[in-house]
């Protein structure tokens, strides 16, 4: 418990910090409004569009493909850590074929997801 | 573990069809979507052969104690595969599909029967987690399918939102069972129980969870408020499978749970663990579940929605069968399950049928129906068959079932809880019979005739309604097949 | 050495936290947040219970299963969720009212 106090301390230094900077330049700053400056921020172009417009789907689509296929690399790490081994002890072709079937079945999905244009963008 | 493959077959069988159906979505036109049901049909129906033809093979665990193999499982094989042909041979000419995309539509629903063959099958609780989810997962896509419906949307959110909390309440409870016998399979679990006291508070809170899990599939209370609202939104050929497949593969897994992992077999025969009350648990689980399902039932005006309370009260009687807890009582659940299915699927293609000509889902929809013609005289008859056959009137198949399963609990000593069930039954008669009632003894609101439907349905129908009295006349051979199934 | 009653009391708090966001929220994409949370307290629970349990291997691999699980049920979820916005022009669960029970 004692080696976590230092952490404990840089934490508490880090938000009082961070704290007092911005309680100070709020307190002491000059107040003047001006139009440019309430404006929303878009990478410094001017604002265009309606932030509640509507968009199009295809954002989702492709935010859910990346997080499914994602998660199929997230099988692959146990199985590597272990294939060595398995290698070792004879049972690297069953090891390896069982990797690649489940490698197929996702990649029918992915012709699916071709087949049905849904990683198209335009 | 090349050995254990032939176990699988079935699974292996489906599997391979569900990915053939993906592949031929993509590459296949407008034009012939025709073709999905029927390589759907086939797959399932090989599925079955394979079944038969695995039906010798001794029991066993395979797959490295993921999976098992026993008569039970070969029987609910059977089971999941009729109900999906009977659900694809429904939803094939059903004018509410219309809109809906064919292809994907039969595509899932076989992968739904492969998820409940593999959640029927299942030992090790990652399987049954994993073969769970993807049961809930499939029917929240197929009941938010209807495009353009608010219903069928608003249906869909709450079973996912329902359902997600349900598994994740099932997935602590499956973590604090894990940590109290440190094993993850259902027979690890009863070694442990069996050598090992273990806090009596931890144990009822985790089965507590995981029969949120396993109550949330089957509908039982207090995990029901999903059903009336679900079988409304869902389009109706979806409804009709959803209150017969999965319930029949949530009854699996509860039959291996208890049987499997929370009893243990003495020289008496099996009897729960006697750390917990769990008869006084599903006995009150099961009452509640039944009164509430026959009590809503009563003054329902949407058909569908009594017909989703009327699954509610049935579940509740099968849950009767875990208070049981013998040989009997396994057997019971299965052929209530097999005659359930007929019933339930007849009782909903003929509001399918009657519903797609005269566009209405309320009760209202009956009036009068022995008058709208001479199909819709016959279509009466059947509906009457399916209604009597619900409520457990003899000679129909309804009847035996409830037998069988009254006469379980009556043989493990629990006098009360039958009793309560027959007064169930008795209560339900009235809003069976009220249907029949409306078809005979009322007038018909407008004067248009019922024309013959498609032959599929026609044929599917009147085969269902003989099979039921069938069954009711000559049980023998059905109770026997049944009569050989034990838990591995 | 840190027992095993501090891992179950935060992921009783992270169960609880979850479960009250579920009960509470009336936006959809705040009550799948809830569901995570719930998936997530049995998940460190399961890695827990397998560290303490004698160097388990069965809880680790239930909880790889239970991120790839929480994934997929994120999509199906958030795509019935762009189904209800189409539908209803909102995503507030209130509003979704038309099966009445």
């Amino acid at each position: 418990m004692n080696s976590y106090i230092p952490l404990l301390l840089l934490f508490l230094f880090g938000m009082i910090l961070a704290g007092a900077f911005l309680a100070l330049s709020h307190l002491l700053g000059p107040r003047r409004k001006s139009k440019d400056k309430n404006a929303s921020y878009e990478c410094g172009l001017e604002p265009s569009g309606n932030p509640h417009d509507r968009f199009s789907v295809k954002f989702y689509l492709v935010a859910m493909l990346f997080i499914l296929f994602d998660v199929e690399v997230v099988f692959l790490y146990p199985w590597a850590v272990q294939f060595k081994e398995a290698i070792q002890s004879g049972m690297g072709s069953f090891f390896f074929s069982e990797m690649i079937l489940f490698m197929v079945i996702l990649f029918v999905g992915l012709l699916y997801v071709y087949g049905r244009k849904a990683i198209e963008w335009e | 573990m090349k050995q254990d493959l032939i176990y699988f077959l079935p699974e292996l069988i489906v599997s391979i069809t569900v990915l053939f159906l993906f592949l031929l979505d993509c590459f296949i036109g407008k034009r012939s979507r025709r073709i999905f049901p029927v390589i759907a049909f086939i797959g399932i129906a090989a599925m079955m052969l394979a079944n038969k033809s695995s039906s010798p093979l001794p029991s066993a665990r395979f797959f490295s104690d993921m999976m098992v193999f026993d008569h039970v499982s070969v029987l609910f094989k059977y089971i999941f595969g009729l109900a999906g042909l009977i659900a694809i041979v429904i939803a094939n000419g059903s004018h509410e599909l219309e809109k809906v995309d064919k292809a994907n539509y039969f595509t899932l629903l076989t992968a739904l029967v492969l998820g409940m063959m593999l959640l029927a099958n299942a030992h090790h609780f990652l399987m049954i987690y994993l073969s769970l989810e993807m049961v809930s997962l499939l029917s929240y896509i197929l009941t938010g399918s209807l495009q353009g419906s608010r219903r069928s949307s608003e249906a869909s959110l709450k079973y996912v939102i329902y359902g997600g909390v349900a598994s994740g309440i099932m997935a602590y409870g499956i973590s604090i069972l894990y940590g109290l016998t440190g094993s993850m399979t259902l027979t690890g679990v009863a070694e442990f129980l069996r050598m090992n006291a273990v806090s009596k508070t931890a144990l009822y809170t985790s089965v507590l969870m995981i029969m949120a899990g396993f109550g949330f599939k089957v509908a039982s209370v207090p995990f029901h408020m999903w059903c009336p609202d679900v079988y409304e939104g869902a389009p109706t050929p979806f409804t009709a499978f959803l209150s017969v497949g999965p319930k029949a593969a949530g009854f699996a897994v509860l039959l291996r749970f208890f049987f499997g992992a929370l009893s243990q077999t003495t020289t008496s025969g099996i009897e729960p663990i006697k750390i917990i009350g769990l008869p006084a648990l599903l006995g009150g689980l099961s009452i509640a579940t039944m009164t509430l399902g026959n009590l809503a039932a009563l003054q329902q005006k949407s058909m569908k929605r009594l017909l989703a309370y009327s699954s509610i009260a049935h579940a509740g009687y099968m849950l009767l069968a875990l208070v049981a807890l013998n040989a009997e009582a396994v057997t019971g659940v299965i052929f209530y399950l097999s005659v359930y299915l007929l019933m339930n699927l007849g009782a909903f293609l003929v509001l399918i049928i009657v519903g797609d000509q005269l566009g209405s889902e309320d009760i209202s929809v009956f009036q009068g129906l022995s008058k709208r013609g001479p199909f819709a005289a016959l279509l009466s008859i059947v509906m009457t068959v399916f209604m009597f056959s619900l409520t457990g009137i003899p000679p129909m198949a309804g009847f035996i079932g409830k037998f069988y399963l009254f006469g379980s609990v009556i043989k493990s000593g629990h006098y009360t809880l039958a009793v309560i069930g027959m007064l169930n039954s008795v209560v339900s008669l009235y809003y069976y019979i009220r249907v029949v009632k409306i078809m005979y003894f009322d007038e018909p609101v407008d004067g248009r005739n019922l024309t013959t439907p498609m032959v599929s349905h026609a044929s599917t129908v009147f085969a269902l309604a003989l099979l039921t009295i069938y069954l009711g006349l000559f049980w023998n051979g059905l109770a026997n097949i049944v009569g050989q199934a034990k838990l591995f | 050495m840190i027992s095993i009653n501090s891992y179950l009391f935060v992921t009783v708090l992270l169960f609880c936290l979850g479960l009250y966001n579920v009960i509470t929220r009336s936006n959809a994409v705040g009550i799948l947040m809830g569901v995570e949370l719930i998936l997530n307290a049995a998940s460190l629970n399961m890695v827990a219970f397998a560290h303490f349990n004698g160097n388990l291997v069965g809880g680790g691999i239930f909880a790889l299963f239970l991120i790839v699980l929480a994934a997929a049920e994120a999509a199906v979820a958030l795509a019935i969720v762009v189904s209800i916005y189409r539908q209803f022009g909102t995503i507030d669960v209130e509003e979704a009212t038309n099966l009445k029970g």
